[in-house]
């Protein structure tokens, strides 16, 4: 290649890589920088932030009540995330190592249950949850959150689970270990990428999941998680864009940090999932 | 995965006669045969209960007048289809929120695995270094809950305090400011905007994932054989990663058509500006802010509907590739 040409698709790479972070991140910045400052809730912003303050952020986690929000949203992921992925795994296990009648029947039902929509799925359960008295609790939400994750996590960790190579538990069994040592020392340090991926996908679902909160929670901001507390902090300070922002960006951060952490794993994850399965 | 996968070393020993060196006694057959659905019993139940019996009870209610006197007195109403005829007669479906709805998913479909499958493209390029900072970056976009993001496009295209309003008073492009809510096809472009910067990076990270193990050589032979970027993409790549792209688009389909929040959010978007109704925030508004909870269980049954119609034609696509 002449150098001219590598000049030229360098350049072209250059400002490709610039849209792409741009278009990424501007948003991101605009709701930190506006969450700082003091010009975002009175009037007058420029693109650079003017005002520095952490007023907006203090005010939310006291007045906002965002304290409690934090922690419930907290409670009801760490619960689905453990549910979800010992209940998948098991799943998991069976469709991947076993063959018995109905499996792709069951396969093929997990998948369509992944398809119905939240909204069909509230009305009914909002009805339910009502004549049982259970409306208003966060422990209705656990509920719905490891009924949602199910589908994608078992269909995620059966790929992972299928290509654990079955000589290696084969040479454990004539070794004459046990069941539970033969799945602890050999399938989940295998699958464990999986299982990050899985917990990952249940984490974010029961964090930013809004229609069932916004309608099970109802009038009870006790037992709001942040994204129905969110809403309505948006009811209650409509112009105040400064707080609204700040309140987005404390409800988004562990979200982030969770995710750049993990994040090649997730990807292996991801595509393990979808090629090896 | 293929059928015929050898399956647990376990199962083979007890179901078959043939003895396994230093194998344990053999247990009755009926257990092993019980055994994955012993596995699969708590994901099954919780499946059942909360997805598939609240699926047969939206129909049943989607059949019946249902409102607060039902509620309260637990009584049912038959109605037969009358919701449906009620639905399908109503001009507001056919002009404003299928194309809401469906028009919406199609073009957020597009546009996701296109700017996600670019810039899976461009990242493979990169070299090392700039690919985890780009790849992080592109990992935040992805953090943003739909809740906050909503919120954060709503204030960027807020009329009196947005900035890209006050970007273009700056410019001289614009002497007024524009509430971008108000209008159709402004208020979907914001909700692409949203649903594509939230949605890409799951596209471009799994596509990424996948192109690192299309073989370098045959790319480069084609190169060497005068076929273009265009040519490679379309006869080495694409067929390669087929089932990557499948998932992908599977995925990206269930999440555009169920958009809610996203709309449900914005000013106007929740039931106050018909002209931005899609059918799930249709169904909602009818179910929850006007206690028609049959009427809005037949909107939710129609969106499901759907949903399920298109998604089995691409799981049967996906269905050939691997036969599950």
């Amino acid at each position: 290649m002449n150098p001219r040409a590598s000049l030229r698709s360098r350049i072209g790479i250059g400002i490709a890589v610039a849209a792409v972070l741009i278009f990424t991140l501007f948003p991101v910045y605009w709701m930190v920088s506006s969450a700082f400052d003091k010009k975002a809730s009175s009037g007058g912003q420029s693109l650079l932030p003017q005002e520095f303050t952490f007023d907006n952020f203090a005010f939310v986690l006291t007045e906002g009540g965002f304290g409690t929000f934090l922690r419930n949203s907290a409670i009801v992921a760490i619960v689905t995330v453990l549910v979800s992925a010992l209940v998948c795994l098991l799943a998991a296990v069976a469709v991947a190592r076993f063959r018995f009648k109905f499996r792709t029947t069951v396969l093929m039902m997990i998948l369509v249950v992944q398809m119905v929509p939240l909204e069909a799925l509230v009305i009914p359960l909002f009805l339910q949850v009502k004549s049982l008295g259970l409306l208003n609790s966060i422990l209705g939400l656990m509920v719905v959150y490891v009924a949602l994750s199910l589908a994608f996590g078992i269909w995620m960790l059966r790929g992972f689970v299928a290509a654990v190579p079955v000589e290696l538990e084969e040479a454990a069994y004539i070794d004459g270990a046990s069941w539970w040592r033969m799945f602890r020392s050999i399938l989940l340090p295998l699958v464990m990428p999986g299982l990050v991926a899985t917990s990952i996908f249940s984490f974010i679902t029961a964090w930013n999941e809004f229609i069932f909160a916004m309608t099970i929670l109802g009038a009870e901001t006790d037992q709001y998680t942040v994204s129905i507390g969110l809403k309505s902090f948006f009811g209650l300070f409509a112009n105040d864009w400064g707080s609204i922002m700040a309140a987005s960006t404390i409800i988004t951060l562990p979200v982030m940090i969770f995710f750049v952490i993990v994040q090649r794993r997730l990807a292996s994850g991801m595509v393990a999932g979808a090629v090896k399965g | 995965m293929s059928m015929v996968q050898a399956p647990l070393p376990a199962t083979k020993a007890e179901s078959t006669s043939a003895p396994v060196a230093g194998g344990r006694p053999r247990r009755g057959l009926s257990l092993v045969k019980a055994r994955p659905w012993l596995l699969l019993a708590p994901g099954l139940i919780i499946l059942a209960v909360l997805m598939l019996w609240p699926l047969i009870q939206v129909f049943m209610y989607s059949l019946q007048d249902y409102g607060l006197r039902e509620i309260n007195t637990g009584e049912s109403n038959w109605i037969g289809f009358d919701n449906y005829v009620e639905a399908l007669t109503n001009p507001t479906l056919w002009t404003v929120v299928l194309p809401n709805t469906v028009g919406f998913a199609a073009v957020a479909v597009f546009a996701t695995v296109t700017v996600g499958t670019l810039v899976a493209l461009l990242l493979a390029r990169l070299g090392t270094t700039w690919r985890v900072i780009v790849s992080s970056c592109i990992m935040v976009a992805w953090a943003m809950p739909a809740v906050t993001g909503t919120y954060v496009w709503t204030f960027i295209f807020d009329a009196d305090r947005g900035i890209f309003n006050s970007v273009l008073r700056d410019m001289g492009l614009m002497d007024q400011s524009i509430n971008w809510f108000t209008n159709q096809w402004s208020f979907y472009a914001i909700v692409l905007l949203n649903v594509v910067h939230h949605g890409f990076p799951f596209v471009a990270i799994t596509v990424l994932a996948g192109l690192l193990g299309v073989s370098k050589e045959m790319l480069e032979a084609a190169a060497l054989d005068g076929a273009g970027a265009w040519r490679r993409f379309w006869k080495i790549i694409f067929p390669t990663l087929k089932p990557v792209f499948s998932v992908v688009i599977i995925l990206s389909t269930i999440w555009d058509f169920k958009v809610f929040a996203q709309v449900y959010l914005m000013p106007g978007g929740g039931g106050g500006n018909r002209s931005v109704l899609n059918l799930g925030v249709w169904s909602y508004v009818e179910s929850f802010g006007q206690n028609r909870y049959g009427f809005g269980a037949a909107l939710a049954v129609l969106l499901t509907l759907v949903l399920i119609g298109i998604t089995i034609v691409y799981i049967r696509s996906l269905m050939k590739e691997d036969e599950l």
